[in-house]
């Protein structure tokens, strides 16, 4: 009856491969082995590589973990919700000044502060996106461009908050005043950020939130409000991106007002597309790159030598570097692999997770242009 | 007592009467077929029923309760479940992954116990994922559950999105031409599927469809809808058999010679099944 006409559609005849059809797959202990290998080498990069380096160092790579955390707020709204923000700076700004005005003029800890920016950032989302979101897209990116700005030119400038041209101290939490010590209070946040937003997707929420990317109108048949849960994605965004603002002014010791700029947008933006839109690991990679450019320019000075060789070339400085290196990487990123790093590194994460190494394995799903383009 | 009813609902796009005092009723066990010729208002009316349109004059009637103002979401919750024409499936996904989301209302966890990832709902995902089987199996889907939607051919698409709908708990489902893009020996296979949902959970089922035989065979009531319009309703063979239903479909010189050699010919055709 019906299951044999099915059988017989022209997928079956035209022999398309079955998409994640080896649930039976077992990895022999030999390739357990390499892939335990494989996890410890990880470990070792991310853990013990960073011991007994210097403290600028170090602060390098808190900053690295940090805008992993950014880039997977920002994940949650480009790659679950389909919607761009152009004034996340804006977002993580005020999380960073919140966190530095508790802890410096209210004498409050450290916990209270991020707490308090974690708290602001989703409260600042749910104001701005209940006003806005009832408009998507390019106009939706327009109003928080917008908002990025007048948080540039207002709310940064509010001496009390953000303590004037000096910036406003930050100081290190007690018993995380080494900067190792923080990189691991950061490399904590990370985790913890990793687990919610995975359970996120793995739950009713997520699945929702994927539903009405790609077609609001299913997505509400499923009984699913869109435009409630699309404001709850918008505030999850603004939370995490509020935390990791407070871990960034703490990372500094101070923050100032100049460094929230339009130009840190768009690197969110950049580092998040090229770390590939909803892969999770790609995200943080693609963030971590984007924090350490400066840092990498200046350990492998290849670059800048061949530059000096060309009279009159200019002087690589960090911020120059990401917004030349930038844009490339999102060009050839939209063109060649939409997915990102997340897509190219698939099949490595599919073999670490016990799946069979598979190099034409890319899956990628439906992710185009048309998701960035917003 | 009907389980669903409009109550001459019109709405209009500009100078467009997309319909005019509809009126259509579906009881319970009932189902329904809505036909007419294409541009003739059939999915307007499922857009109102389904809550995506709000008419302009008129009522939509769920259980006795007035829904009009209800929004999408709310009538889902409900009972109400909806297919679209143009397969209304979340494509990037499998077909388990669609099953799970469409049971977005079954879940008995909160969102944030699941983001935090509480233990208990890693018990009701699982649950959530047996039950997406089950209705596959229904379904005769057993064999796709791993398949990624946007591969899949379009009849099997249509079987699909049928179960991601049967997930929502539906009470009365409404199909937007549930057999388009299968031939006749599926189609068919789809009416005993149809048939057999409604003896196995009690549903009743609206449906707009052009295939003429399927809609013979399986509804007990058809409308037939044209200008925006009821044209005819009646048992299925009178309303295929009404001059006003043969004139809308083939034009109005429906007694030309010509043309009815044209007619009975389809007519054939049409029957052969």
């Amino acid at each position: 009856m019906a299951v044999e006409t099915a059988s017989r559609g022209p997928a079956a005849e035209t022999g398309e491969t079955v998409e994640g059809g080896e649930p039976s797959f077992r990895p022999s202990p030999i390739g357990w082995l390499a892939r335990g290998i494989v996890w410890a080498a990880i470990a070792w990069l991310v853990l013990i590589f960073p011991l007994g380096r210097e403290a600028f160092e170090l602060q390098r790579y808190s900053e690295a973990v940090i805008f992993g955390i950014i880039g997977l707020s920002l994940n949650v709204l480009l790659g679950y919700v389909g919607q761009i923000s152009l004034g996340h700076q804006a977002f993580v700004g005020i999380g960073a000044f919140t966190s530095a005005y508790i802890v410096t003029e209210q004498n409050l800890s450290f916990w209270v502060g991020v707490a308090a920016a974690v708290a602001v950032g989703g409260l600042q989302a749910l104001v701005l996106g209940g006003v806005s979101l009832r408009i998507t897209g390019l106009y939706f990116a327009l109003v928080t461009l917008a908002y990025g700005l007048v948080a540039e030119k207002n709310i940064f400038q509010i001496q009390e908050l953000t303590g004037g041209g000096l910036g406003q101290p930050a100081p290190k939490p007690k018993g995380f005043e080494s900067d190792f010590r923080y990189y691991y209070l950061c490399l904590v946040f990370l985790a913890i950020v990793l687990w919610v937003d995975w359970r996120m997707m793995r739950t009713k929420s997520g699945r929702a939130l994927l539903a009405l990317r790609e077609n609001p109108r299913v997505a509400s048949t499923f009984g699913v409000n869109v435009r409630l849960l699309t404001l709850f994605a918008f505030v999850v965004s603004g939370a995490f991106a509020g935390l990791g603002g407070a871990l960034l002014a703490h990372n500094d010791t101070r923050v100032s007002p100049e460094t929230w700029s339009f130009n840190l947008a768009l690197i969110f933006v950049i580092m998040t597309v090229v770390g590939g839109l909803r892969s999770r690991a790609g995200v943080v990679i693609g963030s971590a790159f984007f924090a350490l450019i400066g840092y990498l320019l200046d350990k492998f000075t290849i670059l800048q030598d061949g530059l000096n060789a060309i009279p009159g070339a200019p002087d690589l400085s960090p911020e120059i570097a990401r917004l030349v290196i930038g844009p490339v990487l999102l060009l050839l990123t939209l063109t060649l692999t939409p997915g990102g790093i997340g897509q190219q590194i698939r099949p490595i994460v599919r073999w670490l997770t016990g799946h069979r190494f598979d190099l034409k394995d890319r899956g990628l799903k439906e992710v185009q242009i048309s998701d960035v383009r917003a | 007592m009907s389980v669903l009813e409009t109550q001459s609902v019109s709405i209009r796009f500009g100078g467009v009467f997309a319909n005019t005092d509809v009126s259509i009723k579906v009881g319970e066990w009932e189902i329904v077929g809505v036909i007419g010729p294409n541009g003739a208002g059939k999915t307007t009316a499922f857009n109102i029923v389904t809550g995506f349109y709000k008419p302009d004059r008129g009522r939509v009637l769920y259980k006795g309760r007035d829904i009009t103002n209800l929004a999408v979401h709310e009538r889902t919750a409900l009972g109400m479940g909806r297919t679209f024409q143009n397969v209304g499936l979340v494509k990037g996904s499998t077909v388990r992954e669609n099953l799970v989301s469409a049971q977005y209302l079954e879940a008995d966890y909160s969102t944030l116990a699941g983001m935090l990832g509480s233990p208990r709902t890693f018990v009701s995902e699982a649950e959530l994922r047996k039950r997406g089987d089950a209705v596959a199996e229904v379904m005769g889907l057993g064999e796709f559950l791993d398949r990624q939607v946007a591969g899949l051919p379009y009849g099997v698409l249509k079987r699909v999105e049928i179960a991601t709908v049967l997930a929502t708990d539906p009470d009365v489902l409404l199909l937007d031409e549930p057999s388009s893009g299968m031939g006749p020996e599926e189609a068919h296979d789809l009416g005993d599927t149809l048939l057999e949902l409604r003896r196995e959970f009690g549903l009743s089922i609206a449906m707009i469809e052009h295939h003429v035989p399927l809609v013979v065979r399986v509804c007990d009531y058809v409308y037939c809808l044209n200008f925006g319009q009821l044209l005819a309703e009646g048992l299925p063979e009178e309303v295929r058999n009404h001059p006003q239903v043969v004139t809308a479909y083939l034009g109005e010189d429906a007694e030309d010679p010509a043309l009815q050699k044209v007619e009975e010919k389809l007519e054939t055709l049409l029957d052969t099944d």
